[in-house]
């Protein structure tokens, strides 16, 4: 079961040959872990439950908030 | 008597107008989105994406001022801005954004009774699909924000308009299925379909979806466009990947260049012929506090700025010189072409966007993107759908013309590997703290989808080479 904001879906996986396209001018890069968490095409699992902000409520608030000529906090 | 000469004399070849001002087979081919898709293949094949400018993010959704922050996990919106060193930029770089999917979830939109919005039922004509939300609606209680939000100056904001909705939750507070996912009770994999917001009917819970463009993952595990079936009742609908570029292509506009592309600095006065202005939007960036225009690349990672926007106006002399237009190609259910843009992909509210959309019609692809954003889409594994408005009427065949540009994508990889990196960092910041310049407000406005005044660095975690989140604008750096 995915946790909370894990990337469920990807089909982002990065080959041998772009982590070393991926170097930059002329130094070695090196990598320990995933050297991107999130890219593009990702699927997350953020779920909230009852008495949480989610992102839907927080957008929806923002936008409210901002019809009301009030900035944020 | 003198006989003049012919034979330095040409016939007329070109038909009225073809002077300064392209005929519509110019500008059809220039506006062509299958170029794109094909230059966007041969930067994910032949250049390859950079993932040394690789940025991924975790913004804060700021609450609204005098609003207390809940208990429990926070709101998030999560993506990643990507580079694309350019030698046709004066800041060197383009940057791409991305919104993963599946950040907003109708699992959390309730009606005044705090029932669930699932997919009730589901009517169609032949272009659109018209979506019952379950609850009880009216115009006392209707869709909440950010579906359909209520504005005492006027009509009411629909700030999702133009999003992707994709029917990926079975239960609330689940996870969103994938195009694998099996269900267990029969053995086949869910499906799920993809399509565009078109309108929202706030006050009847309804969602009115655009059938072209649909997506459909179906049960055998292939992609289907458009999808074959609605959407099914008894789920609830995420959003779905949402891009945007600071690229002129994207943004239809070009800059004012302050120095010569070869690197050399030569200063110049901003100008721009009067015959080349054009309506559109006039952006200034300015300083909260004092209220000057603040049009710098690179500020400091703490220092947030304002967006005022003049509408009805012309463009900003020396600064952007051309919005772009086109002529659509969609038709609508009387066979009738839309006609000539009218600059209106946009809406303002006190001189400020409230929300971007696209006066590009979707057709197979739901924005008309750039190649870099192509190049994304490709990076997927996805293929995209390939455009079907090749251009037409070209100098050279399309085989000559790929030829070239695959010729010219190897020979200019090493250029922009080295040179044109290593030129872009030194001309312009990196994410997040360039996302308050002049080139970046608009785009991150247009790819979170919040208003220009609820984006603020300090609400920007970006993640390192390790996964670790790392805060900028508290002068944290990633891992080295």
């Amino acid at each position: 079961m995915a946790d909370f904001g894990e990337i469920i879906e990807t089909r982002y996986i990065l080959s041998e040959e772009q982590l070393n396209a991926s170097k930059f001018g002329f130094s070695e890069v090196f990598y320990s872990g995933s050297p991107t968490v999130y890219s593009p095409g990702d699927v997350v699992n953020l779920p909230y439950t009852t008495g949480e902000t989610s992102t839907m409520n927080a957008l929806g608030a923002a936008w409210a908030a901002y019809a009301s000529g009030v900035g944020p906090a | 008597m003198d006989v003049p000469s012919v034979t330095g004399i040409q016939p007329i070849r070109t038909e009225f107008s073809r002077g300064s001002v392209p005929n519509s087979i110019l500008r059809m081919d220039r506006e062509s989105a299958w170029t794109r898709w094909r230059r966007g293949y041969e930067i994910s094949a032949g250049v390859g994406i950079q993932h040394a400018l690789t940025y991924p993010f975790e913004y804060r959704v700021p609450y609204p001022d005098g609003t207390a922050p809940t208990e429990g996990r926070q709101p998030l919106i999560l993506g990643v801005v990507q580079g694309f060193p350019t030698a046709g930029k004066e800041f060197g770089v383009h940057w791409a954004g991305c919104r993963v999917g599946a950040i907003l979830r109708f699992d959390n939109v309730t009606d005044s009774t705090g029932a669930l919005a699932s997919i009730a039922s589901v009517t169609e004509d032949d272009e659109y699909w018209y979506v019952q939300l379950s609850g009880t609606w009216s115009s006392a209680n209707p869709l909440p924000a950010p579906l359909y939000v209520p504005n005492p100056s006027g009509a009411p904001l629909k700030p999702l308009l133009g999003e992707i909705v994709e029917d990926r939750i079975i239960i609330p507070e689940g996870v969103p299925v994938t195009h694998e996912t099996l269900n267990p009770a029969t053995d086949k994999r869910y499906g799920y379909v993809q399509a565009l917001l078109i309108d929202v009917d706030g006050e009847n819970g309804i969602l009115k979806l655009q059938k072209t463009s649909s997506f459909e993952a179906s049960p055998d595990n292939v992609y289907l466009t458009p999808s074959t079936r609605k959407p099914n009742i008894g789920r609830y609908f995420t959003i779905g990947t949402r891009y945007a570029c600071s690229c002129q292509d994207f943004s239809r506009r070009s800059y004012a260049f302050m120095m010569n592309l070869d690197g050399k600095e030569k200063r110049r006065f901003p100008h721009t012929k009067p015959s080349l202005l054009k309506y559109g939007r006039h952006e200034l960036i300015t300083d909260p506090n004092s209220g000057a225009i603040d049009n710098r690349a690179m500020t400091d990672a703490n220092t947030n700025r304002d967006l005022t926007l003049t509408i009805e106006s012309i463009d900003n002399p020396g600064v952007f010189r051309d919005f772009g237009g086109r002529y659509l190609r969609n038709f609508s259910a009387a066979r009738r072409a839309e006609g000539p843009t009218t600059f209106v992909d946009y809406k303002a509210k006190d001189n400020q966007i409230i929300s971007f959309s696209d006066y590009w019609s979707p057709l197979l692809d739901e924005m008309r993107y750039c190649k870099h954003i192509y190049a994304l889409r490709f990076e997927e594994g996805i293929l995209p759908p390939e455009p079907s408005d090749l251009p037409v009427d070209t100098s050279e065949s399309l085989t000559e013309w790929e030829q070239k540009l695959v010729h010219e994508s190897s020979v200019t990889k090493e250029h922009i590997q080295r040179t044109n990196g290593l030129r872009a960092l030194a001309m312009m910041d990196v994410p997040p703290k360039n996302f308050q310049s002049p080139q970046m407000l608009p785009m991150m406005q247009k790819l979170l989808n919040v208003p220009a005044s609820f984006i603020r660095l300090e609400n920007f975690r970006m993640q390192d080479k390790t996964g670790a989140f790392y805060n900028p604008a508290a002068g944290e750096y990633p891992a080295v």
